[in-house]
Parts: C-alpha cells; sequence; structure tokens
C-alpha cells in the first residue's frame, strides 16, 4: 500500500515536473511583455530580412534573365546582321543593256529547272523553293520577279507562252508557301536568254528554268 | 526640178499585136518546171556607162533567179554566135535565137539621159517557141530609182509569163541577234538595202508590218516587260502601244486593220485577245488551262488559227474572230507552232516537229493536204509573201538562224541575206509603191 502511495506521489511529481518544466518561459512571457515585444521585433527584422533576400534573389534572377534575353537578342540581331550582310554581299547587281531598272541576282535564291514542254515543278525542285521561301521570310523587304526561260528548241512565241507559264507556276508554289504574291513579279523570256548557247542536251537542260533577280532590297 | 525624176513612167507599145494572155506557169502546181528564159546582153545608148547597164543586168538576173518562175540563161551561157548580141533583136531574126536554149527572150536597152539623172530602160519579152512578140514597155526615172525600176520590169516579165504580178516591191523585216539582245532589221525581197530599223540594245522580237506598210508593230523588253511598239521605217517615232502585265506578243492584223489578234500574259498565262489598233479594249477569246498562242487571220477577217496546248502537246487550231467554232486542224505529230494563213485563204503554213527536227509544213484549211516542205535543219516562223507565192522563213541548215525563202510548193529555198546567221522571224510586207 505504501508502495502504490509513494508510486502515485512519484508519478503525480514528475507529471507536475513535466507539466511545470515544459513551460517555464511561457509562464514567464506572459509574465513579462517587454520581453514578449523584443522577440516580435526579432522576428519581425528576420522575416523582413528574409523578404529582402528573397526580392533581392528575385531582382537579381530577374535581371539575369534579362540579361540572358538581352544577350539572345543580341546575338540573334547579329545572326540577322550577319544574315543580312550575308545576303547582300550575296547580290550581285545585274544590268541589262535596254532593258529599265537595275536588279540584283542572289546566289542564295536558287533557280529551279523545267522538263522539255513542261511547266509543273519537278518534286526536287520544291525543295529548293521551300529554301527560297525561307530566305524571302527572313528577309521582308525583298520583293523578287521569277524569269521563265526555255531552250532554244521550238518556236519562239511558243517558248514565250511556256516561259510565262513556268514563271508563274513557280510564283503560285511561292505563294502556296505563304510568300506574298505583291512581292512576286513574272516575267518570261522565252528562248531568248540562254544560260547556256551550245546546242546539246546539257546545254538545253540549263537554259530550261525559272530564275530569280531582286527587284527590292 | 524636172517633172519626170519625181516618178518613173510607164509606156507600153501600142503597135504591138494584141495577144491573149497566156498563163506560162501554173504555179498553184504542186511541181511546176521553172521556164527557160534567156537574157541577152542589154544595150547602152549613146553615153550610158557601161558599168550601169552591167549592174542592170545583174539586177534583173537577180531579181527573175529569185521570183523561182525561171531558169534564167545568162549571155554567157549563150552560144558564141549570140553571146555578144545587145539591145532588141528585130523580131525577124528570132529564128536565130532558137539556139539561145530560152523558151523566151527578154532584151532591152539603157539610156541616160545627157543630164546625168534622167534613165530610160527600153524591154521587150519574146516567145521564142511560137516566134512571137509579147511584149515591150519603157520605163522612164530618177537614176536614183535605177533598182526598183528594174525590179519593175520583173516584176512585169513575172506578171506576163505566171498571170500575177511579183512580188520585188516588198520588203521583209526580221529579227537579228546583236550581243545579248535582238534588233528589227528590213530587207528588200532581193536582200539589197539590209536597214537595221531599231537601235536600242534590249530584246525586240517577232515583227510585223502594218496593214499600210508604213510601220512596223514588234515585242521589246525596254520597259522590263515584253510590250508591244510601233516604228516606222526610218526607224523613228518608236510608241508603246500595248503593255499589259506580262505577254503582250505576236501580233496579227484584221484584213480591215481595225483589231490586233495577239498573245496577252495579263492572267499568268498566254492567251489569244483581240485588241483595238490603239492598244485598247482587250477581248479574250480563248478560255480553259492550255497555253494559247500565235494567232493569225485568215484573209476574209472570218476565222483565226492560233497554237493550243490544250489537247496535251502545241497543235493548230482555227476559231472565228470571236473565239467560237474551235476546231483543231493538225493530227500528226506533237509538236505543230507557228501558224501562217495564206494570203490566198486556202492553207496554213506552220512549223511542226518531224523526227528529232522541226520543219515548215502547210495543210489545207480543213486539214487535208498536208505537205511538208523543208528538209534541213530547224525552220520556224514561216510568213506568206503577199502574192501567196512565196514563204519567208528561218532555218539553221547552214548552221546559225538564217531567213530563207521559197516557193510555196517547197522549191527553189535559198537564203535571203549574205548574213552568217543570228537571224530569225521574218515578215513579209504588202507591196510597198
Amino acid at each position: 500500500m505504501t508502495r502504490t502511495k509513494s508510486c502515485f506521489i512519484i508519478i503525480f511529481i514528475l507529471c507536475f515536473g513535466i507539466i511545470f518544466m515544459g513551460c517555464p518561459k511561457k509562464t514567464v512571457v506572459k509574465e513579462d511583455p517587454s520581453v514578449q515585444k523584443e522577440e516580435a521585433a526579432r522576428l519581425d527584422a528576420e522575416r523582413a530580412a528574409k523578404e529582402r533576400e528573397a526580392r533581392e534573389k528575385e531582382a537579381r534572377e530577374r535581371e539575369a534573365r534579362e540579361r540572358e534575353a538581352a544577350r539572345v537578342k543580341e546575338e540573334e540581331a547579329k545572326k540577322e546582321e550577319a544574315a543580312r550582310k550575308e545576303f547582300e554581299k550575296s547580290l550581285v547587281a545585274k544590268k541589262t543593256p535596254g532593258i529599265e531598272g537595275e536588279v540584283f541576282e542572289s546566289s542564295l535564291l536558287k533557280s529551279i529547272s523545267f522538263d522539255f514542254d513542261r511547266y509543273d515543278i519537278r518534286p526536287g525542285d520544291m525543295e529548293i523553293l521551300k529554301e527560297n521561301a525561307a530566305l524571302l521570310r527572313n528577309h521582308p523587304r525583298v520583293k523578287v520577279q521569277i524569269e521563265g526561260h526555255c531552250d532554244e528548241r521550238g518556236t519562239a512565241e511558243y517558248n514565250l507562252a511556256l516561259g510565262e507559264r513556268r514563271a508563274n507556276s513557280t510564283k503560285n508554289y511561292l505563294v502556296s508557301l505563304g510568300i506574298s504574291a505583291d512581292r512576286l513579279s513574272t516575267i518570261s523570256y522565252g528562248e531568248e536568254r540562254p544560260l547556256d548557247p551550245r546546242q546539246n542536251e546539257e546545254a538545253w537542260a540549263k537554259n530550261r528554268r525559272a530564275q530569280f533577280v531582286i527587284t527590292a532590297k | 526640178m524636172i517633172k519626170y525624176f519625181a516618178c518613173f513612167l510607164i509606156f507600153s507599145f501600142f503597135f504591138l499585136p494584141s495577144v491573149e494572155a497566156r498563163v506560162y506557169l501554173d504555179i498553184n502546181a504542186p511541181a511546176f518546171v521553172q521556164i527557160p528564159i534567156a537574157l541577152s546582153k542589154w544595150k547602152s545608148v549613146e553615153k550610158t556607162p557601161s558599168t550601169l547597164t552591167a549592174k542592170l543586168y545583174e539586177i534583173l538576173t537577180d531579181n527573175l533567179t529569185l521570183s523561182g518562175f525561171f531558169k534564167v540563161i545568162d549571155y554567157s551561157q549563150l552560144p558564141p554566135s549570140l553571146r555578144d548580141r545587145e539591145g532588141i533583136p528585130n523580131t525577124l531574126v528570132l529564128r536565130e535565137w532558137a539556139s539561145s536554149g530560152g523558151e523566151i527572150l527578154l532584151a532591152g536597152e539603157v539610156a541616160l539621159k545627157p543630164d546625168g539623172l534622167g534613165l530610160v530602160l527600153t524591154c521587150h519579152l519574146m516567145d521564142l517557141i511560137e516566134q512571137r512578140h509579147l511584149f515591150g514597155k519603157r520605163y522612164e526615172g530618177h537614176l536614183q530609182n535605177f533598182r526598183s525600176m528594174v525590179r519593175r520590169i520583173a516584176d512585169e516579165v513575172v506578171l506576163h509569163l505566171t498571170g500575177e504580178r511579183g512580188v520585188h516591191s516588198t520588203k521583209i523585216a526580221y529579227a537579228v541577234q546583236q550581243g545579248t539582245g535582238k534588233e528589227i532589221f528590213t530587207t528588200d525581197f532581193d536582200g539589197a538595202n539590209v536597214k537595221q530599223i531599231t537601235h536600242n540594245q534590249s530584246i525586240n522580237i517577232s515583227p510585223v508590218w502594218t496593214p499600210n506598210g508604213e510601220q512596223i508593230i514588234f515585242t521589246s523588253y525596254l520597259k522590263r516587260n515584253p510590250d508591244l511598239y510601233a516604228i516606222d521605217l526610218e526607224g523613228k517615232n518608236l510608241r508603246r502601244f500595248s503593255f499589259y502585265p506580262g505577254l503582250n506578243v505576236a501580233p496579227s492584223w484584221s484584213p480591215d486593220g481595225k483589231r490586233i489578234a495577239l498573245m496577252l500574259g495579263m492572267e499568268g498565262k498566254s492567251d489569244i485577245y483581240l485588241i483595238d489598233a490603239d492598244g485598247k479594249n482587250p477581248k479574250k477569246l480563248t478560255s480553259g488551262h492550255g497555253n494559247e498562242a500565235s494567232p493569225s487571220w485568215s484573209p476574209d477577217g472570218k476565222r483565226i488559227a492560233f497554237v493550243s496546248d490544250r489537247s496535251g502537246s502545241p497543235q493548230i487550231y482555227t476559231m472565228t474572230s470571236e473565239g467560237t467554232d474551235v476546231r483543231r486542224l493538225t493530227f500528226e505529230g506533237n509538236y505543230n507552232t507557228n501558224p501562217s494563213w495564206s494570203p490566198r485563204g486556202n492553207r496554213i503554213a506552220f512549223c511542226g516537229r518531224v523526227g528529232r527536227q522541226f520543219h515548215i509544213l502547210t495543210i489545207g484549211v480543213d486539214g487535208s493536204g498536208l505537205q511538208k516542205l523543208t528538209h534541213h535543219g530547224n525552220n520556224e516562223g514561216p510568213s506568206w509573201a503577199p502574192d501567196g507565192r512565196y514563204i519567208a522563213f528561218s532555218s539553221t541548215r547552214t548552221g546559225g538562224s538564217k531567213i530563207f525563202i521559197m516557193n510555196t510548193n517547197g522549191s527553189n529555198q535559198r537564203p535571203l541575206t549574205s548574213a552568217k546567221g543570228g537571224e530569225s522571224s521574218p515578215a513579209w510586207s504588202i507591196r510597198l509603191e
């Protein structure tokens, strides 16, 4: 019995002790408002510091992002400038006696070829026209004239009709790729402007073409 | 100035018996035999320089040869007893000329007036088979019209022996390659008086004559578009009168001279249109997806021949001048272009691919009687003489492209000028006098 009693007391004491010792400060804080204020200020300061730190970090990050964006933009501008320079470098003024206006040729705008007495775009040449279209998209101020040419075989007048058709089917394909029609004019030279004056299959194949000249850069 | 210098006059010899005109040569026959004609030496009257007489003889020989109707026997080919006979023989001695080899004899004399400017040419034509006089004529004119006076004699001989005047007063316009461009030229029917009309270094192509023969219309790239221009024969008064976007090419005048059929490309492909003579009021005649090219009016103005690839290959078609009643004319071969309607109305000349070469062919307007006229090189651009008895065309048979002339049955093909090449698209004028 005594033993049970003493156990109970010990437990009681321990419990009390735990309760009592578990929050001794609370008891103190509650009992001392000045200390409480001090602590709140400290916490506020801490919070403020954290917030400041976060703001600063954010600002730094934003700055970094902006710097990066600027760098990318600059790089793009440089690239664009380089592309523009490359394009401009590729331009060769083409002055033809007896034909009004100065135009330019660019090695970056590639010609396409046609079969004899045909004006449909050949599958391989569609890829060439896609590249030409990309170039035109990258240089939105550029306007081109598409020249339709034929080989010397057949009659001059019918070849003028054929050249007209070759120039226009080339134009139509570029329009289908999203190039505005008012940037694309056409002209048929028929058989009057061969690239290669020889009279053989190789020369004829070269001469059956749609060729690009730049009328505005 | 003395009045007769302005033009030249012709006098017929009325004392001659009037003989019913006999046509010696049916030039419409698919194959005719050339008439052998002897040309005796011409006589220089009084102080006429013999060089002038020799020149006359040369021009006359050339022109009669060029007509294609004659086998010309010049004096160097005559037997020795006749070789040096000058002037006009008495009809009584015609029998002696039987040994000349000719069926016809042309003889004459030249007299330069004492003022050194007036010229009198007298000529006589005689039938050596029937031993009779055919005609005698006297031409008076200014020395500077010398060449055209001689051609007039040739024309008269052609008229008398074939039933229709010759084309010795016509010209041919054509394009000549110069550097990277082409210029328009004209020449007389015999290749004399080659004259450059344009001097602009551009591409000038497809000339045709205005109906009065006073101007040439052609396509030029001067303004970076193939536009239609007119220019006079002196190369002056250049005027742009059809400049729709795209092609303005291959004009053909309506016989009344009021309208022009041509190829316009304003819809992104070539179609046949009519425009007024001033280039206005375009009216589209063809429809569909084909390439339409090279219109040519019939001489009665009712129909137009043209090229279309609507069947898959270029072929010759005809339609009314309203664009209706389209009929396909050619079915042989897969490349028939360049139709040109004969001034006689019955046939159409065109350029067709035969094997690997391009040749001049003719076909009846009903599609019958296809005839191939050329056999060597590539040949294109047929243009009829105003009498319908000759066709000019370009040919590469000797290397470069040169203008040739032939009779419409394909005989007597010969180059027009002495150029080495670079000549194309001939257009024959009306008789210019």
